[in-house]
């Protein structure tokens, strides 16, 4: 088993288009995907994450803040996962019921690091 | 694997959380209505939907909690609190923007979330959206908006308008009931019978614009048929209502008709009349359920336009066969409702059983006397009544003339499926 980290990219506001009827529908989907992937012993952890914080840059002890960084697409939650391979992690991540907001989603995929031999 | 993760073709519905986002909407907005005032009727909203709002996205990310409503009521109970401690920081500040707060000085303030408080809270949500200083179209938006729970979107599908029209409505309402300082109560004693009118009015229209075939078929629709008998069921609950008889009358009414949902189109997509359809596919269920308010209804000695409008509907349901129809009875029911008020289209439908009592020729005389038929030439079923009525008659040229009129009038698809097929019967008559 490998661990990976789901960054879900989205640009903030995708939940506010959703009509009641959709909302429902949508959160009836997520409790499955959820429950199905915890029953498995998949999930490790999954957060939303807010969109604002802060930036800071260091350089030999010197601090900056900022900038964000410019993409429309920001980092709105994670699920870190357990899974046989990058391609069962795909598979996951593109079972997520987010897919079918009428947004543009993105689900970034990565490995946890693991050295051979140690864990 | 792969059907573990399919879970996107699954539309297994959950009884559970079965319209979560849509009623308890509904029932926070009236909560906390009570707190703010009804002139802060857009702020109950707001924190209501900012509440729904968190636990999407919540939830997207942990599953849905074991108790979501009481998830949802947390979180709102929290940021109601919060709105209303900063409404006491601007008062300090002198920089009060919204008036009356039904919290005192002190600050600690009295959130009830719990059932029979929500109910009554809800009861007196209907009398505010259906409150006499609001039009008549702005209050079905308005309680449609605040009370079901429908976005601004789904509200326009629904009335087939746009949404633009719809926000109109709904800030025309929400200032009529500032500026009408309307309380936020159910009213008793003379005021109650005048307001419940209207009240009852609204539960009719919505049920009636769900019903009408002639507007479009959009799920959505009958959508607005199970709300209005929801709201109709909740005050029926209430005992400062239940005496009114007009009230059983109308939830008979609206479930006589509803049970005839599903075999009012047939599985090509086409529009059934009455008569022809299936009886096997009304639902049994809700027939026994309108008799039920039609018994309750008939326990004071009133009769309303609803009572007979019930009868009406319970005399079709009772027929095993359209033969059994009891067509004399019908038409005396017909008679009695113009006798409440005279209108072209009531006319119209006394002229359809007078066709079954008497004969086709009759109910033309009838409706080419009839004084202001020309408001009915943009009702579909005044065409469609006529043609059937020629076509009986044997004057298949009319017939077919009335259908393409009805047809030019753009109705939804099932019916012009209906009228197709009804002008392909007379080309091969």
């Amino acid at each position: 088993m490998k661990e990976f980290m789901l960054f879900i990219r989205t640009n903030g506001d995708h939940i506010a288009h959703m009509s009641p009827e959709e909302q429902q529908a949508h959160i009836q989907k997520v409790a499955k995907y959820i429950g199905s992937l915890t029953e498995s012993g998949k999930l490790k952890g999954a957060q939303p994450i807010e969109t604002g914080g802060a930036i800071i840059r260091g350089n030999g002890g010197a601090f900056k803040d900022g900038p964000f960084n410019e993409s429309k697409e920001i980092i709105t939650g994670y699920f870190h996962i357990q899974a046989e391979s990058l391609v069962e992690a795909k598979e996951i991540a593109k079972a997520n019921p987010i897919f079918e907001e009428k947004a543009d989603i993105m689900i970034e995929i990565r490995p946890i690091k693991s050295v051979e031999g140690i864990n | 694997m792969p059907d573990k993760h399919s879970i996107a073709s699954d539309n297994e519905v959950s009884t559970k959380v079965e319209h979560l986002f849509r009623h308890e909407y509904g029932k926070l907005v009236s909560a906390l209505t009570n707190t703010f005032g009804t002139s802060n009727i857009q702020l109950a909203e707001d924190v209501v939907q900012e509440s729904m709002m968190e636990a999407l996205q919540q939830w997207t990310y942990s599953g849905e909690p074991e108790n979501p409503v009481g998830w949802i009521y947390k979180v709102a109970k929290y940021k109601a609190i919060n709105v209303i401690n900063q409404d006491q920081l601007r008062k300090k500040h002198k920089l009060l923007i919204s008036g009356e707060l039904n919290s005192d000085e002190t600050g600690s303030i009295e959130l009830n979330f719990d059932n029979a408080a929500i109910v009554d809270d809800q009861l007196r949500m209907i009398f505010t959206c259906c409150h006499l200083c609001i039009s008549s179209d702005s209050q079905v938006a308005l309680t449609l908006k605040t009370l079901c729970g429908f976005s601004i979107p789904e509200i326009a599908k629904a009335f087939i308008t746009n949404e633009e029209n719809i926000n109109k409505r709904l800030v025309r309402a929400r200032k009529s009931i500032r500026e009408a300082n309307v309380h936020f109560e159910v009213p008793s004693g003379d005021e109650l019978r005048s307001r419940l009118d209207s009240v009852l009015e609204v539960i009719y229209l919505m049920f009636n614009e769900g019903y009408q075939a002639s507007t479009g078929m959009a799920p959505i629709r009958y959508e607005l048929c199970h709300e209005a008998i929801r709201l109709g069921e909740l005050m029926i609950s209430d005992d400062r209502l239940n005496r009114v008889s007009q009230l059983p009358a109308l939830l008979a009414l609206m479930y006589f008709n509803a049970s005839r949902f599903s075999a009012r189109i047939n599985d090509k997509g086409v529009f059934v009349e009455l008569e022809q359809q299936d009886r096997n596919e009304w639902d049994e269920s809700l027939i026994s359920r309108g008799f039920h308010y039609l018994n309750l209804s008939t326990l004071h000695d009133e009769l309303s336009e609803y009572h007979i409008l019930a009868t009406i509907s319970g005399h079709y349901c009772t027929a095993k066969h359209n033969a059994d129809i009891d067509w004399k009875s019908v038409l005396n029911l017909h008679d009695s409702l113009i006798a409440i008020s005279d209108t072209p289209i009531k006319r119209l439908n006394r002229a359809v059983v007078l066709s079954k009592t008497a004969d086709a020729a009759t109910a033309l005389r009838e409706i080419k006397a009839m004084p202001d038929k020309s408001v009915l030439q943009t009702y579909i079923p005044y065409h469609s009544v006529k043609a059937e009525l020629y076509k009986q008659t044997g004057d298949l040229a009319k017939a077919m003339e009335s259908l393409e009129m009805a047809l030019h009038l753009s109705p939804s698809e099932p019916i012009r499926l209906s009228l197709l097929a009804k002008l392909e019967d007379l080309i091969h008559y």
